[in-house]
């Protein structure tokens, strides 16, 4: 008897849960409450100049991520393998900082650092190398990079550490063993080292292709909104901004599903890859 | 690595330093200058001297002034600490569930939690606040916790730790005569303390730093949290840059304190979630 209430307690519970996620995700189509019009908002949003420059954006927000998501921390990852294990945690603490930072409070800071004439990098700028005050987050050109590069910041020092531990866990007889063969240590690392940790490599890749844009978006809130002239916009933004700032719910939601599709089809196509390309030390 | 595995050298590694050491410094030169801002007078804020000649704590003071600060923390507080347990406590009763019994669906359950993952948090904002505006639920502490009670990212880590148990313990609390229930307080729960204390720190934190969702559901800042409050901060008196960043610093505090004190434990709760 007790064993059977509990089964029903546990296949009920979940179930509930799962219904309770279940609707949030079926709700998310609530078209402009009243009237009924089909999939006008969708023509609309597909031809809208607003959303062409936010799509574009996310795009830019996907690939300016990626250096500090993947590559440079690979590198680092790997010419920081073998230090003392002393120093490693040493480093370990202070890069892990930005992370565990409130995105709003990186924001403030980084809003002061960058500040166009009194912030601190503009005056090392403008007082040791003589160069004119950058308006980070006003010139449409900068203001996206600037926007990214905060993002990055937050992100760098994670996967760092993320893979120096794949990298540790890198069977080392294997790596001796192509040393006693004679490779050098180029050879060890692209023939080895790499391929054993692609399973973290990819994934990291692929958390970072579907969540920058979402990462950006406290930085975007509090530094940009947006501007200037929509050039740090993104998809997520412009959602927000349609169901909040406008109260265009129809279209938010439009563009939601639309996004939701669109990332689902990558996370899709991503996790495939993934699997296929993985190689797992057996 | 074990002790007894011979290191394959020992030389100096000078790059390695040299781009830890800088990626060091980035990381947490914002930081330091953000607390040095905090208590330098204010007549000293616009130059770019490394350290403050004196100290003063006239922004906090300011800072308190204007905004309600006391409030937002015990509100960011509460809800933080409400998020932790609850979905502590949700995420082991699923973890267990899937983890113990296959039972018809059980997979499909499982799939449909996993997926959640890949929902948006910007693709159901507008259902879960016309929901919660319909509950009258708006600037209370319960629509910044309630929706957030359970999470797939939870369910899916404590999911991993619940099944890496060995089953014959579970089977062997059975067959002493202990139902399921007590099975998870007594011998599940107090073997997993590690994943359990892992998940907590991570979602403390995250809790903490939450930023869109009190956005989105509290208007009134005396009831809303301490991130909202900063940014508020920052729109209406921007360039008061010495109580902004005293609000950054007692906005960030807890986080840092705790991240000091459980140094190690949190660099390895971020970077078994990363793993999986």
């Amino acid at each position: 008897m007790p064993a059977l209430i509990t089964i029903g307690v546990w296949i009920y519970k979940p179930l509930v849960q799962t219904f309770q996620l279940a609707t949030y995700e079926w709700n998310l189509l609530p078209f402009s409450p009243k009237v009924f019009v089909g999939l006008t908002n969708f023509e609309r949003l597909l031809t809208l100049p607003d959303m062409q420059q936010a799509a574009w954006n996310t795009v830019l927000y996907i690939v300016g991520t990626l250096p500090f998501s993947v590559f440079l921390p690979l590198a680092i990852a790997l010419v920081t393998e073998d230090l003392h294990p002393r120093w490693r945690a040493t480093y370990r603490a202070l890069i892990f900082i930005p992370m565990i930072v409130p995105p709003v409070v990186a924001s403030v800071v980084w809003r002061w650092l960058l500040h166009p004439t009194n912030g601190v990098v503009n005056l090392t700028l403008q007082n040791g190398f003589g160069l004119d005050p950058i308006s980070f987050f006003r010139d449409t050109n900068i203001a996206i990079g600037s926007i990214i590069f905060i993002s990055g910041w937050k992100l760098i020092g994670f996967a760092t550490l993320i893979f120096a531990a794949a990298i540790a866990n890198v069977d080392r007889t294997l790596l001796e063993a192509a040393q006693l063969d004679g490779a050098n240590r180029w050879q060890s690392i692209t023939r080895i080292t790499l391929p054993l940790i692609s399973p973290t490599l990819l994934f990291m890749a692929l958390l970072s292709v579907l969540l920058s844009a979402q990462w950006s978006f406290a930085y975007i809130n509090v530094l940009t909104q947006g501007g200037p002239r929509g050039a740090t916009t993104n998809l997520y933004y412009l959602l927000w901004q349609y169901g909040f700032g406008t109260f265009a719910v129809g279209w938010s939601s439009a563009a939601g599903v639309i996004l939701f599709v669109a990332f689902g089809l990558l996370a899709w196509v991503g996790l495939a890859l993934i699997r296929r390309y993985s190689f797992y030390d057996a | 690595m074990t002790a007894d595995t011979p290191r394959r050298r020992t030389r100096p590694n000078v790059v390695g330093h040299a781009s830890l050491l800088a990626l060091s410094l980035l990381s947490v030169f914002p930081i330091y200058w953000m607390i040095a801002t905090s208590v330098r007078p204010t007549n000293e804020l616009l130059t770019s001297s490394l350290v403050p000649s004196a100290l003063t704590w006239e922004h906090y003071r300011y800072m308190w002034d204007a905004i309600p600060m006391d409030s937002m923390l015990v509100t960011t507080f509460l809800m933080s600490v409400a998020i932790t347990v609850t979905q502590l406590l949700t995420s082991l009763l699923a973890a267990y569930a899937f983890a113990r019994w296959s039972f018809p669906g059980g997979r499909i359950l499982f799939g449909l939690f996993a997926l959640t993952w890949l929902v948006p948090f910007q693709v159901t904002m507008i259902p879960n606040y016309v929901l919660l505006s319909n509950l009258r639920w708006l600037d209370t502490l319960w629509a910044l916790v309630v929706p957030q009670t359970a999470s797939a990212f939870a369910i899916l880590l404590l999911y991993q730790s619940v099944n890496a148990f060995p089953r014959d313990l579970l089977d062997a609390a059975r067959i002493d005569g202990a139902n399921s229930w007590s099975t998870l307080w007594r011998v599940l729960v107090p073997n997993l303390r590690a994943p359990l204390a892992t998940l907590a720190i991570l979602l403390f934190i995250s809790s903490w730093n939450e930023y869109f969702w009190p956005l989105l559901v509290t208007r009134d800042i005396e009831r809303s949290v301490v991130q909202i409050g900063l940014q508020m901060f920052l729109t209406s008196e921007g360039n008061l840059w010495g109580p902004m960043m005293a609000g950054a610093t007692v906005a960030s505090l807890p986080i840092l304190v705790l991240y000091i004190v459980l140094q190690r434990q949190v660099v390895e709760s971020f970077m078994k979630s990363g793993l999986r």
